[in-house]
């Protein structure tokens, strides 16, 4: 904004320039425009064969716009402010709407066809982009800027401010409420989606039946709700990442907070971190294409190399970066004091984070697990990739009890994620219901971290 | 003299005793030390396999024309991925231009005026410890629920069907608390100073923020901006039940489409085609970093400045 403070507050009436000629331009277009606006209406409800009862709506319609635009012809005549913003609004969405046309159709262009290249075709269609944009944003462009410029020029009343303001605090409120209003939304329709399914099948016969079989809804007989087998799916492999990760980032955690060197926690934090960002169907294709041949050599019967064990190790290196960050964080926070009377006591390092660091930074440490919990909960494409999605009970391949990780299984996410795109009826809602069930899940897990955190501070 | 010869053999075996135990405890604490040195090395180690396995794999396709042309579609998985570059580049900007000014009008709402409106009025107080209690349940939504929702809300409901429209306004909620917490943060690094400055200068709270707050705290602004790119650039669950997946390029905002991370999913899980797959993950996970770098160039600008101050 060109405007600054001073010019709009501070410079005494009289010095400020009358008004400039653009100004006096466009409020005679805007009430041409409204003129026009009343004229085409009028024509339009008196022309022969247009009498009816559409008529009076058309003379309603023009003669709204023509009010509004004389409103604001009139309110540019007279210098006021709030028809300044108005116009620059209009003019801005305008433009945007021009500029996202323009870039839809020259990317259209570039890339409909089978290959971009040869690159010849595309100077072509940017320079055409480029042309019907300045062609005809240029006279709004040329307005916004005028006003913009010439923003002192008009006048703002101090009961005009105070109205802004007010508006503007209103419209923030409602902004602040947006996420609130999402998590509501979310609520009403998972859950009204999953309705039919909590009628017509009941939720116990659900949360309790062993049987997935949603493919049986031919005729008469209804197909089979069972979630048990995904709980299981889900709780087994969300168990056997922690089994395998806590160690792993608590560790990591404790050596970049108390034991490495600081140069190495430059390197290995900003590391952890982009463990973070990495999508998780590259975690997956890595669990399809490399661990699972290796998890395919262990020689048991029916072992195919996706199931429990390959989803736990790639969930493991997926929740690293969150429990290793915040988990860092709280033993950071534990006072310097206790640190130190415990080295002054004559303990060794390592005895003074493990009986004094680890004890007060426990909670913490707890917290970052539980929200580790949820990440891996809530993983979903990186299961479907490994983990095998059969819908059976995961079951030991043979004597040995640990061959359960060896067992192909479906988590709840996977549940959601494999079948909603074919899904009707009763069985999308229960769906749906997965959905419900696995919200709830998360919404128990991150607040039991949340109070935990939060009586640590 | 009896007691002072046991107060001697005392004094002597704690002696050795404390020196015993301090050769135990310093063993313990290399054992210790080793076992945290292998934890973090392990971590690390990991990263570089997984990141460096894709991306030594990935290279190999990735070319010019592996860049530009399009996919072929079906399940033979020949082809580029030139559409779903250009697919990512529309949700991104979708999502950014929905939640952003969403994100960034709650941040100020919650971080400038919501004190003053809590000391005012009771239900309005209540209010706002609702809408903070929202922004960080929505933080803790894993994604595939943020797809059940648009899928219900936008493609069914509201009819806009498998499109990038759909998928943008999933996408917004997804990244809408990250934009919140993050420009939150950026706020409340603003000194004080400057808006008792502004406000002593005569200028209303509006003006204040806009003129003065706002831009003290872009540089924080826009780094949550870039971190929720990044979430859209890697998000899959929520497109694969709102965008569709149609390999073609959108040519509207109500056609269906594939993003980058879709494509690589699809790739891998519908046509086998590996390599491809691989290919699209290493330039996925090059725009990563990419946009990791710049998130740490400009905190740790961010941070010398508030040093210097």
């Amino acid at each position: 904004m060109g405007t600054s403070i001073e010019d709009d507050q501070l410079a005494p009436r009289a010095e400020r320039a009358g008004r400039p000629w653009l100004v006096t331009g466009i409020a005679i277009l805007l009430g041409i425009a409204a003129i026009a606006a009343i004229a085409e209406g009028v024509w339009l409800s008196v022309r022969p064969g247009q009498v009816g009862p559409g008529s009076l709506e058309t003379l309603l319609g023009s003669g709204i716009l023509a009010a509004l635009l004389a409103a604001l012809a009139h309110g540019m005549w007279m210098l006021r402010n709030w028809a300044r913003v108005s116009v620059l609004l209009l003019l801005g969405a305008g433009l945007l709407y021009l500029l996202v046309t323009t870039l839809f159709d020259v990317s259209a262009r570039v890339f409909a066809g089978e290959s971009v290249v040869p690159l010849g075709g595309i100077v072509e269609v940017l320079v055409a982009g480029l042309a019907r944009l300045s062609a005809m944003g240029a006279v709004p462009g040329l307005i916004m800027w005028g006003l913009i410029r010439y923003g002192a020029a008009f006048e703002e009343s101090p009961a005009q401010r105070a109205f802004v303001d007010r508006g503007v605090r209103r419209l923030l409120f409602a902004t602040a409420l947006s996420a609130i209003i999402i998590v509501f939304l979310i609520i009403v329709f998972t859950m009204t989606q999953a309705w039919q399914s909590i009628a017509e099948i009941g939720p116990q016969a659900m949360l309790l039946g062993t049987v997935w079989r949603p493919g049986a809804v031919i005729g008469a007989q209804s197909g089979q709700f069972g979630l048990l087998p995904m709980i299981y799916g889900s709780v087994l492999c969300t168990f056997g990442a922690i089994v395998l990760g806590v160690p792993l980032s608590v560790g990591t955690a404790i050596l970049l907070a108390e034991v490495a060197p600081p140069f190495i926690r430059e390197i290995v934090r900003p590391a952890i971190e982009l463990l973070a960002g990495i999508p998780s169907v590259v975690y997956g294709l890595f669990g399809m294409v490399v661990l699972a041949p290796l998890i395919r050599r262990i020689q048991v019967p029916y072992n195919s190399g996706f199931g429990l064990l390959n989803a736990s190790i790639i969930l493991a290196v997926m929740i690293i970066p969150t429990i290793t960050n915040i988990a860092e964080d709280a033993i950071r926070a534990v006072p310097r004091g206790y640190k130190e009377g415990a080295l002054a006591l004559g303990a060794t390092h390592w005895q003074t984070i493990y009986r004094v660091i680890l004890p007060g930074a426990r909670s913490g440490i707890v917290a970052a697990v539980i929200l580790g919990i949820g990440r891996a909960l809530g993983e979903t494409m990186a299961m479907i990739m490994v983990i095998g999605n059969s819908i059976a009970i995961p079951t030991p391949l043979t004597s040995n009890p640990l061959t359960l990780f060896l067992s192909s299984a479906r988590t709840l996410t996977g549940n959601i994620a494999v079948e909603i795109n074919y899904a009707a009826g009763v069985h999308r809602s229960a769906l749906f219901f997965t959905g419900v069930l696995l919200f709830l899940m998360i919404l128990l897990v991150n607040s039991l971290a949340r109070f935990l955190m939060r009586e640590r501070s | 003299m009896i007691p002072r010869l046991g107060e001697m053999r005392l004094e002597l075996g704690v002696a050795q005793e404390a020196k015993a135990s301090l050769g135990r405890r310093k063993f313990a604490q290399k054992l210790a030390f080793a076992l945290l040195w292998l934890a973090g090395l392990l971590a690390v180690a990991l990263l570089l396999w997984i990141v460096g396995y894709v991306v030594l794999q990935g290279v190999r396709v990735v070319n010019l024309g592996f860049l530009t042309t399009r996919p072929a579609g079906g399940v033979s998985g020949e082809g580029g991925m030139s559409t779903t570059i250009v697919t990512t580049l529309y949700l991104v900007l979708l999502t950014v231009s929905i939640a952003a000014p969403l994100g960034i009008g709650a941040a100020v709402y919650l971080v400038e005026y919501a004190g003053e409106a809590q000391r005012s009025s009771r239900p309005t107080a209540a209010l706002i410890a609702v809408a903070r209690a929202g922004v960080e349940i929505l933080a803790g939504v894993p994604s595939i629920i943020f797809g059940l929702f648009g899928f219900a809300l936008f493609v069914s409901f509201m009819k806009l069907k498998f499109s990038l429209l759909s998928a943008g306004l999933s996408g917004a909620c997804l990244i809408l608390p990250v934009i919140i917490r993050t420009s939150e943060e950026a706020l409340l690094a603003v000194p004080r100073s400057y808006r008792e400055g502004s406000l002593a200068l005569g200028a209303t709270k509006w003006h204040t923020t806009v003129q003065v707050v706002l831009p003290a705290a872009t540089p924080g602004i826009i780094t949550g901006i870039v971190l929720s790119i990044g979430r859209v650039v890697a998000e899959t669950a929520v497109f694969w039940v709102t965008l569709g997946g149609s390999y073609r390029l959108p040519t509207n905002l109500l056609s269906s489409g594939r993003s980058m991370a879709l494509h690589v999913y699809m790739l891998a899980s519908e046509t086998r085609a590996f390599d491809k797959a691989m290919g699209a993950a290493a330039v996925l996970i090059v725009i990563i970093v990419v946009l990791n770098l710049i998130i740490n160039y400009t905190s740790r600008r961010l941070a010398a400045r508030s040093m210097g101050r």
